[in-house]
């Protein structure tokens, strides 16, 4: 069963660090979506380990919003704004942020060594703590070398991904705060939708393209 | 006398498979591009028909470029004995260590970049200039990588790597996962494949191993192109005794060789397709994105000597 735990997380890593290097949009949200499923699957295994239905629930909610729901939209909003790549980058290219991205995970390895310890916990979860934590500071990492909003999108919503591995191995999140943070995703994804239209210019021409929509309430 | 055994069965067998692969691996590539492709035996004959054509020399060139060929072909031929395709034999000194295999392959690709400089034409130049470029590179992470097999099996002889790999199924073992990953990508790299360098063209924007080979002719072009396909399989047998490493037999036997023999070409058939078909996928990177993809070598990599420490 560790055994199989272990290789979704060396799956969930490799997605990670995808997402860092990969510039093409549509190949970012179907690499997202897999990184959904490999967690939904962690739960699962988890689920049939430990028995506790709210791992299942995990499972569910995680395939239906994270898996499904949220590429798809993400792949409508692409449509919208006619953009296919990502090439840009700030602060540190793609290799630098690979760099970066091993170095933090040796850092929370090292850091969560000497404070688990003292805790007796089991290997793996001690492994999942790290590779969730490292994931969401890697996904901080895509939020601020990316240029384009769209891809920081997908950067908060790995940060979401590895909060949410994080807390399936150490810090249990009652399951009302897990749905709380689904339905965050949910209205961030929507409020982008929104912004489609001007999400790929600036905000002086988006004012003007907003301007457009205040026709509709004028009497 | 067990090793002379090993030594000629295992180089023979190199030597006969080796550019089955290449041709293959074309084979592939055309059929998803919805062409038929050359004959599955073509790069035989065309070995056949180099090794009886004769050698022209530039002018220019000096006694670096009549050597090389023989130099390349040694080296290869002396990192095959590293690598056993059939059954691993008993340990003999010094062979079987992976820094020593790694610098026979850098010392063949050395003298072919040296190669390329001495017939004096501008493209072998380019060639050699982008090869030791892009080898400055990955060298290191070449290194990590073998580093992170060798700690994941607790020894630097790639014989006691490939026994012990036999012995614990590494198949579900994520550390072994992780390490193909890069070995694949090592490989990518080595043969001047698609994401690297193309080659299929004698483009001179995208040629880097082609460009170095340009000025040879005749029976040392054979060479060049045998070295290099005996290159490929090399690098092939690491990953494929890595991670699927059942039908390697322990002890030299007929029919445990007959065996081993059938179910590496098999496993290798397997690969070549993976091969073709990554290959037919992706576009050429730009020279100066080639790093990213040396990175993630180097990120999974990484990652499995962190999984081993964590162990």
């Amino acid at each position: 069963m560790n055994d199989i735990i272990d290789v979704f997380f060396v799956l969930i890593l490799a997605t990670a660090a995808l997402i860092i290097t990969v510039r093409t949009l549509s190949s970012l949200f179907n690499i997202y979506s897999f990184q959904s499923l490999f967690i939904a699957v962690v739960a699962v295994v988890l689920f049939f380990q430990t028995g506790n239905i709210v791992l299942l629930l995990i499972a569910i909610l995680t395939i239906l919003s994270k898996a499904l729901l949220v590429p798809y939209v993400m792949r409508r909003i692409q449509k919208n704004m006619n953009l296919k790549r990502d090439v840009e980058f700030r602060y540190l290219t793609p290799i630098g942020s690979l760099l970066v991205g091993t170095l933090m995970i040796f850092l929370v390895y090292r850091s969560f060594s000497t404070l688990l310890s003292e805790l007796s916990y089991d290997d793996l979860f001690f492994f999942g703590a790290v590779i969730g934590l490292s994931i969401t500071l890697m996904g901080m990492m895509v939020i601020f070398t990316r240029k384009k909003v769209i891809t920081k999108i997908i950067g908060y919503l790995m940060m979401e991904n590895g909060i949410l591995l994080f807390s399936l191995f150490i810090a249990e999140l009652p399951f009302i705060i897990e749905v709380l943070i689904v339905i965050d995703l949910v209205i961030l994804i929507t409020l982008a939708t929104i912004l489609a239209y001007g999400i790929d210019s600036t905000i002086d021409d988006f004012h003007s393209k907003l301007n457009s929509f205040t026709l509709w309430f004028k009497d | 006398m067990h090793f002379i055994l090993y030594a000629f069965i295992n180089t023979l067998f190199v030597i006969l498979v080796s550019p089955l692969f290449v041709s293959l691996i074309k084979k592939v590539k055309a059929f998803t591009q919805g062409r038929q492709g050359p004959p599955i035996f073509q790069t035989y004959f065309m070995l056949n028909k180099l090794l009886s054509k004769e050698r022209v020399y530039s002018v220019n060139s000096s006694l670096i470029m009549k050597m090389t060929p023989y130099i390349n072909i040694t080296c290869m031929l002396v990192a095959s004995l590293f690598v056993p395709l059939l059954y691993v034999p008993e340990p003999v000194a010094g062979i079987g260590n992976v820094i020593l295999f790694l610098y026979l392959m850098v010392c063949a690709k050395f003298f072919m970049a040296l190669a390329g400089l001495d017939a004096g034409s501008t493209f072998g130049g380019m060639g050699s200039s982008r090869e030791m470029t892009v080898s400055a590179v990955v060298e290191p992470v070449v290194i990590i990588v073998f580093a992170a097999l060798g700690l994941l099996m607790n020894t630097s002889n790639l014989h006691e790597i490939f026994s012990s790999s036999i012995k614990s199924s590494l198949v579900f073992n994520p550390a072994a996962i992780l390490i193909s990953l890069s070995l694949f990508i090592i490989l990518i790299v080595e043969t001047s494949r698609i994401p690297v360098d193309n080659p299929e063209t004698h483009l001179e924007l995208t040629m880097i191993h082609e460009a170095m080979i340009l000025e040879y002719s005749g029976s040392d072009l054979a060479l060049m192109e045998l070295s290099h396909s005996i290159k490929q399989t090399l690098l092939m047998a690491v990953l494929i005794n890595v991670l699927m490493p059942f039908g390697l037999a322990l002890e030299p036997g007929i029919t445990s060789i007959l065996l081993s023999s059938v179910l590496f070409i098999l496993k290798a058939v397997i690969l070549s397709v993976i091969i073709g078909i990554f290959e037919a996928s992706f576009a050429k990177y730009r020279l100066f994105r080639l790093p990213s993809l040396f990175m993630l070598a180097f990120f999974f990599s990484f990652s499995t000597i962190l999984f081993e420490l964590l162990r």
